[in-house]
This record gives structure tokens, C-alpha cells and sequence, in this order.
């Protein structure tokens, strides 16, 4: 059967539609799977030089805006995120968890637990990070903090209870010019799975 | 075979701009939404602006801004330059002190802290194509007409808050016209 002139526009029509829907809907997969296309990754923290900086692109400025807006430019902090283990597991508040490191080459540096929704998870705890001024540091510097529902006396607790599959940020406040040129001389933290409830580690 | 058309190339040239444009529109306007809102969120939709927030201790009920940093503690200024510019004070402290500035965009667009400004914060703020006005150690230029100012104080335990507290107790954020120009 002959299309008539009147209707022949109305697929065409509908395909530029749905290629305008698809490309949106492009652009809200990329902003919400951001960690994906971060430029740089030692260890599996994350970070991205464009965060804050008037010189971001329209993908990095968006992405920063969900999961960090407000954000300082990396002359005056530099971030990293990270969402695996050092086996490149995700995070789960069903296991337990030790990060470990030495002073960070900043003026001030601190590692924080998130929920999946990018808040600090919905506990009283009150242990939401380890930070450069309360760390507890052994005899040769360095320091441990475990990551898990209780602190079962360890000295440095972070508290995952009620975070789901989280992820941590490293802070580094005023960091030192050799960090800012090169980040991989930086002594990124470790961060070890050491067992699940009801599972072998 | 039958060659394409004309009409056919078009339709398809079309579609590929149309999906470009989708993917582009979302990916520019994401972040003026995301400040929009935040700036809502601080300001209680519009009835405090020019006026810092000192916000407290965050922890998982602080659902305003996202990643929320519980060792620091914050004050946030909602500005709008449509009637002049804005002045900002924020005192020295005991420790990491900063001034931020967030376009409409979310872009950090200047930073100050304690180390470039150990006496404290005096800033002006004005907006972009406005004569710039003097009377301050620093006079800054918004890209946009609003934006977010940002303080920031290194505050990792409850008695380093409470000294954060004080030292902002008398922080500003108002009309130049309004109180000490």
C-alpha cells in the first residue's frame, strides 16, 4: 500500500524523536556510571584533574556535580574515590575491611565512608572517617583504620553500618607541589577485604 | 540495489544531531540544575539570601549537598549580585580556613584560604560587566549573577567545632550598602 505525502514524515519524525530520547538518555548514563570515565586510577582510587576547575569538561562538570558538587579546584584539594578492594571487589558493609597507609604528602588528608547515595551513611556512630589529625599512628609512622560495623577495639574505626555498598574519598588539603605534578608519588592507602559474615574472606 | 536518497542521507544526518543534542543538552544543564537546587536547599528557596548558614557537625542526616565532609565545618552563602555587590568576611581561626566561590555552573571558580590570608577574609564580590568596586583586601568577579560561597574550618573532633563555631560567630555575607563597607 502507497504511503501517502501527508504521513510521509511521521517515521522519520519519530526516529529524530527517539535519537533525541537516546542521546539524553546517553548523557544520564554517563553522568551516573561517572566513576567509569575518571582520568586517572592508582589502586583503584579514582580521581579526575578537572574537578572544580573553570577548564572542566561539560562531562566532568556534570559528572563532579552529582557525586561532588561543591567541590574545591585541585590547587586546593585534591580528591579520589574509590569503590573496590584491593582484589577489585566492590564495597559491602556485609564485610569487613582494613585500609592502612603513611601521612599523606598534604596539609591535611583524610580517608570517609559514603553510601551508595553519595551522604554519609544513616548511623550514629559517629565514625566516619580517619583523618590526619586523630589517626592513630604506629611506631614507624604508619596507620590502620578497619572499616566494619563495630570497632572491635581497633585504635582508628570507621563504621560501615547501614552503608550498603559503599565507597571511600581520599582529601588531600593543601597538597604538596610534587603530589600536584605527579600523582603517583603519592602513598595511596591499601585497602584489604579480611572477611564477610557468613562467607570466607 | 536501490542507492540512498537524498531525503534518506537527511533523515539520517538529522538523527545523528538529534542524538548529539539530547546527549549535550543533559550533560550541560545537569550541573546548573544540580546548583539550582542547592542553592534552594541553602537559601530555604530564596528567603535567605546575602547571609551566611553555618551548618553543623555533618553526619548521615546531613542530606543537603552531597559527600559531606564530617572533619570540616561548613558555612554556606547563597549570593545574588542583581543589586550590587556582596561582601564577605570571614575570620581567622585556630587551623585550615577557606573562602570558595561557585559560579551557576558549579565551577570553583576562586579559593582563598587561611595560609594566603592569615589576618581573615575581606572580600568583595561583584558581578561580571559591573564597574569594580574597591574597599576590600580582594575584590573578585562572579562569572554569573548567583552562586555559592563556601566556608570552610578544619573541625574533626566536637571541641575543634565548637572553636570553628566561635571563630565564625561573626563571619559576613551582605549587600555592600548594608553594614561596614
Amino acid at each position: 500500500m502507497a504511503t501517502t505525502p501527508r504521513f510521509r514524515w511521521i517515521a522519520p519524525a519519530l526516529a529524530i524523536v527517539i535519537a533525541l530520547m537516546a542521546g539524553a538518555g546517553s548523557g544520564v548514563l554517563v553522568i551516573l556510571k561517572g566513576e567509569q570515565i575518571s582520568q586517572s586510577s592508582h589502586d583503584y582510587w579514582l580521581g579526575n584533574r578537572g574537578v572544580g576547575s573553570t577548564r572542566a569538561d561539560p562531562w566532568t562538570r556534570a559528572i563532579i556535580a552529582r557525586i561532588g558538587l561543591l567541590a574545591l579546584n585541585r590547587s586546593e584539594t585534591i580528591y579520589f574515590t574509590r569503590y573496590r578492594d584491593s582484589e577489585g571487589r566492590p564495597f559491602n558493609a556485609a564485610c569487613t575491611y582494613e585500609v592502612s597507609g603513611t601521612d599523606l604528602p598534604a596539609r591535611w588528608w583524610s580517608v570517609t565512608i559514603y553510601g551508595d547515595d553519595d551522604f554519609l551513611p544513616l548511623n550514629e556512630d559517629g565514625a566516619y572517617s580517619v583523618d590526619a589529625t586523630r589517626a592513630v599512628r604506629d611506631a614507624s609512622g604508619r596507620w590502620r583504620a578497619r572499616i566494619a560495623a563495630a570497632s572491635d577495639g581497633a585504635p582508628n574505626w570507621i563504621s560501615s553500618r547501614a552503608a550498603g555498598t559503599f565507597n571511600l574519598s581520599l582529601r588531600l588539603y593543601n597538597p604538596s607541589r610534587t603530589a600536584l605534578d605527579d600523582e603517583a608519588t603519592i602513598p595511596f592507602p591499601a585497602v584489604r577485604r579480611l572477611g564477610c559474615e557468613g562467607a570466607s574472606s | 540495489m536501490k542507492r540512498p536518497t537524498l531525503r534518506t542521507a537527511a533523515i539520517v544526518v538529522f538523527i545523528a544531531v538529534a542524538f548529539t543534542a539530547g546527549h549535550l543538552a543533559v550533560v550541560t544543564v545537569w550541573p546548573w540544575r544540580a546548583m539550582s537546587t542547592a542553592m534552594d536547599r541553602i537559601s530555604q528557596d530564596g528567603a535567605a539570601v546575602n547571609q551566611w548558614r553555618h551548618g553543623q557537625r555533618a553526619t548521615g542526616k546531613s542530606r543537603r549537598i552531597v559527600r559531606p565532609s564530617p572533619d570540616l565545618a561548613n558555612s554556606s552563602c547563597v549570593y545574588d549580585l542583581s543589586d550590587g555587590p556582596v561582601r564577605i568576611r570571614a575570620a581567622a581561626g585556630d587551623g585550615y580556613m577557606s573562602v570558595s566561590l561557585y559560579a551557576a555552573n558549579s565551577d570553583n571558580y576562586f579559593v582563598v584560604n587561611d595560609r594566603n590570608a592569615p589576618e581573615g577574609v575581606d572580600m568583595i564580590l561583584y558581578r561580571r560587566g559591573q564597574p569594580r568596586p574597591s574597599g576590600a583586601a580582594l575584590v573578585v568577579e562572579s562569572p554569573s549573577r548567583r552562586g555559592i560561597v563556601l566556608e570552610r574550618r578544619l573541625a574533626p573532633s566536637p571541641d575543634r567545632f565548637a572553636e570553628a563555631a566561635r571563630a565564625r560567630a561573626n563571619d559576613i555575607c551582605a549587600p555592600l550598602t548594608e553594614g561596614p563597607g
